[in-house]
């Protein structure tokens, strides 16, 4: 799956959980560029990912992630494992 | 109270409790909330919109899951995330309610259960349906 494929889904995934259908990220987008990505939909948001890629994180990796490209570098990262 | 650890809870994990909507806690949910919707506080008012008394409110209804969560399941550990609630039927003043939860999901990231509630009155039928998120606390 490339980087390309990958941030679609994530994407996809953003949309869902914030009920945006026209919501556009980036890698640098971040919690205080979205209202309503509070900590709960922090969780929603990795627990949306884990179904998605079939992968389970680590809370402490998931903890330190600062923007939606950390995220998907760490997807990426799980996909290499698998 | 239960004293339930996220690792002693495993998905179709089942707990239920009974309860007594009575007239003093709706009067009382209508006084803390300020909610005066007559068809919640007003006989007549409820009457003639063919119910056959006041309805409970539905937010009186949800509030038992709450203890649901915080009381069984898992009880002294939980932490409520988030309930998606819908209300099937009304609920009347001296229903006896059964609340029941079963754990469909468990997310180990973030020790989190997803429970699906389901509350029937006295004649078994389904006046609520709901879905917790529950984090459970070391």
């Amino acid at each position: 799956m490339t980087r390309e494929q990958v941030f679609y889904r994530v994407q996809e995934i953003f949309r869902d959980v914030f009920d945006d259908d026209e919501l556009m990220i980036t890698g640098e987008t971040n919690a205080d560029d979205i209202e309503d990505w509070d900590s709960l939909e922090h969780i929603t948001l990795i627990v949306a990912m884990e179904k998605e890629f079939h992968m389970k994180f680590d809370i402490r990796e998931v903890n330190k992630l600062e923007n939606v490209g950390e995220m998907i570098d760490l997807i990426e990262h799980r996909l290499r494992e698998k | 109270m239960n004293h339930y650890k996220y690792e002693e809870i495993e998905v179709g994990h089942t707990e239920s409790f009974t309860v007594t909507v009575t007239e003093e806690a709706q009067n009382r949910f209508c006084e803390i909330t300020g909610d005066v919707n007559p068809l919640h506080c007003d006989l007549v008012y409820a009457k003639e919109l063919g119910y056959n008394q006041c309805v409970v409110f539905g937010m009186l209804t949800a509030s038992y899951l709450s203890a649901l969560a915080g009381v069984y399941l898992p009880g002294e550990r939980s932490l409520l995330h988030s309930v998606r609630t819908k209300f099937s039927k009304p609920v009347y003043a001296g229903d006896t309610l059964t609340v029941e939860g079963t754990v469909a999901e468990k997310n180990d990231t973030f020790n989190l259960l997803i429970v699906k509630a389901v509350i029937r009155n006295q004649d078994g039928v389904k006046v609520c349906k709901a879905e917790l998120q529950v984090g459970v606390r070391p």
